[in-house]
């Protein structure tokens, strides 16, 4: 979640940098395609053992989990949070908007990493010590000190005058 | 230019003149000033993938380590000291996987404009580089996921975690060493630069830098480059110290997101299988339950329930470490297993497999290696913290040894073969 299109207007009194080279116009070295050659080396040994164990593995069903994650992140995830950026920029005022964007951030990560245990996926039978907590209750706590701390950090920075 | 960059610089040439105006630089099929961010800049992006090259590393050694462990190699024997060896390298091994999240979310949102590159390919080099972003993307995200899946318990597929999880780790590794290779030099030369804000002569148009536009106003505009690293940090930090105490007891008050918690469960510890789930509920309780020595041995030997309590005792203070992350450390008391060999007369350099009542599942036996079995602190426990073990630890007695995922500290022990 963060700062994305910026308004138009600042952005069309800027030269727009056409001459710098870029990093993929320079050749390549002799470091890419050693680290080239290693690389897919050590990703052939992965993938052999993902189809000499396909048994474990399923390659099938784990294609469709390593694609899918990617494709999910690139299609909807990233433009999600693109939109959230641009949603920022109309309603948040400029000086809590680092703020804002900073607490959103790792409220952000929180929920993702939390999600299955808020859902609690992995609550096994006859186990009493597999998800012990309330982790709703437990998101809420931390998500609650992190808007605390934004919104002291918030206090702060609009107490002080505009520079 | 070489011959490969000439047929792709035609090529690009070819695109119909409304997809090239879409964009100020060859790199980018929009204008560039969509995708204006003082944040999308190569300092930055250097950054975070040296961070995230880091804590994947770790992840991967200390997960070729946990591998060795279940899958011994007679060329590679796993000592058996230093005795918290595992419960370290398994507690960071799931602490780093754990920060990388906030980690591997910026990296890619920071790059994500670079997926839509026009033209697509422009030199031989170009295209080896752009085809390892699928294993580094797709691999580096399904380790993310699945990793922070299988802590919680959660197997929303139909593979095994430990497989795909290991073999996958080979190919995200693969795909960041030839990524750093190709991304070495500009990340030297970004992180040389002098950190500064950055001016119109510093843009990157692959990333997207221009000049911050109202950079002379302080606080004036959205989070800060610098800003953005630190949020990266906090949140990585916050999720750290919200789940470390699963492993770290002094945290243990912190640890709200941790899936365990390290002081509850029966006789104040957690168990990730207890005794009706495994189904040995009756054979363990049963008045037939024996302990049989067997294997390479010059006598049988067999103990009932009130033989075994009557065997010799040793104490020991030994961790419990969970491939999950969690770990404790206890006090066990129970017959040594070298004491057992050298009653039923085996010889001391042994390989020992210990049987579990389990009717089945994956680890319802272990081996230990010759130098596990002669250590002096390798036990089948029956007494922890000086209370008889509680069903769901393991009783009549379990295996407890130094420097050893907990899936291999064998419950419900009631066989041990000489090997």
């Amino acid at each position: 979640v963060s700062d994305e299109l910026v308004d138009g207007d600042a952005s069309a009194e800027q030269p727009l940098p056409e001459e710098r080279p870029q990093p993929s116009d320079h050749r390549a070295g002799p470091l890419f395609w050693v680290s080239a050659v290693m690389g897919w080396v050590v990703i052939g040994i992965g993938l052999r053992g993902v189809f000499e164990h396909s048994l474990d593995t399923r390659p099938a069903n784990l294609a469709k989990f390593v694609v899918g994650g990617a494709l999910l992140h690139d299609l909807l995830i990233a433009p999600l949070v693109i939109l959230v950026g641009v949603a920022l920029i109309r309603f948040v005022p400029r000086r809590a908007r680092a703020i804002v964007q900073a607490a959103l951030v790792v409220t952000g990560v929180l929920a993702v990493f939390s999600y299955p245990l808020v859902r609690a996926y992995g609550l096994a039978a006859n186990n009493p010590t597999s998800l012990p907590h309330n982790y709703a209750l437990n998101l809420l706590v931390v998500l609650g000190v992190v808007w605390a701390v934004a919104a002291a950090a918030l206090v702060v920075r609009l107490r002080r005058p505009a520079a | 230019m070489s011959p490969s960059s000439r047929l792709f610089g035609r090529l690009a040439d070819r695109l119909p003149p409304g997809v090239r105006r879409l964009t100020t630089d060859s790199d980018l099929p929009l204008r560039q000033a969509a995708y204006q961010s003082p944040l999308r800049d190569e300092r930055l992006a250097a950054w975070l993938g040296a961070s995230l090259g880091i804590l994947f590393s770790v992840c991967f050694v200390t997960g070729l380590y946990s591998h060795l462990q279940q899958h011994p190699q007679s060329w590679l024997p796993i000592p058996a000291r230093p005795a918290g060896l595992y419960r370290f390298t398994q507690g960071l091994h799931v602490a780093a996987g754990i920060a990388s999240v906030p980690v591997l979310i910026a990296k890619l949102w920071l790059v994500w404009p670079r997926f839509v590159a026009l033209p697509p390919v422009k030199r031989a080099s170009h295209l080896v580089e752009r085809i390892g972003l699928f294993p580094l993307v797709g691999g580096g995200i399904f380790m993310a996921f699945s990793g922070v899946a299988n802590i919680a318990q959660w197997y929303p597929w139909r593979f095994s975690f430990t497989a795909s999880h290991f073999w996958m780790a080979w190919v995200t590794m693969g795909a960041i060493v030839a990524h750093v290779g190709a991304k070495w030099a500009i990340s030297r030369r970004a992180l040389a630069r002098p950190s500064r804000r950055p001016r119109v002569t510093d843009a990157d148009p692959v990333l997207g830098t221009l000049a911050e536009s109202d950079g002379d106003r302080p606080g004036g505009t959205g989070l800060s480059r610098r800003g953005l690293l630190g949020t990266v940090a906090a949140a990585s930090g916050l999720l750290t110290l919200t789940t470390i105490g699963q492993t770290f007891r002094p945290l243990r008050g912190l640890a709200l997101l941790a899936p365990r918690d390290p002081a509850k469960g029966p006789q104040g510890y957690p168990v990730n299988r207890g005794a009706r789930n495994a189904g040995v509920v009756d054979l363990a309780t049963s008045p037939d339950y024996r302990l049989i020595v067997d294997g390479r041995v010059t006598s049988r030997l067999s103990f009932d329930h009130a033989q075994l309590l009557a065997l010799p005792t040793h104490d020991a203070r030994l961790p419990i470490a969970c491939v999950e992350g969690w770990s404790y450390s206890a006090a066990w008391q129970g017959v040594r297993i070298r004491d057992l060999l050298d009653m039923a007369g085996a010889a001391p350099d042994r390989t020992v497999l210990l049987e579990s009542l389990e009717p089945n599942g994956a680890y319802r036996t272990s081996t230990l290696n010759p130098g596990q079995a002669g250590d002096r602190d390798t036990l089948l426990a029956t007494h922890l913290d000086g209370e008889p073990l509680a069903i769901d630890h393991g009783f009549p007695c379990r295996l407890i040894a130094p420097n050893r995922p907990g899936v291999l500290q064998t419950k419900w022990v009631s066989k041990v073969t000489v090997l």
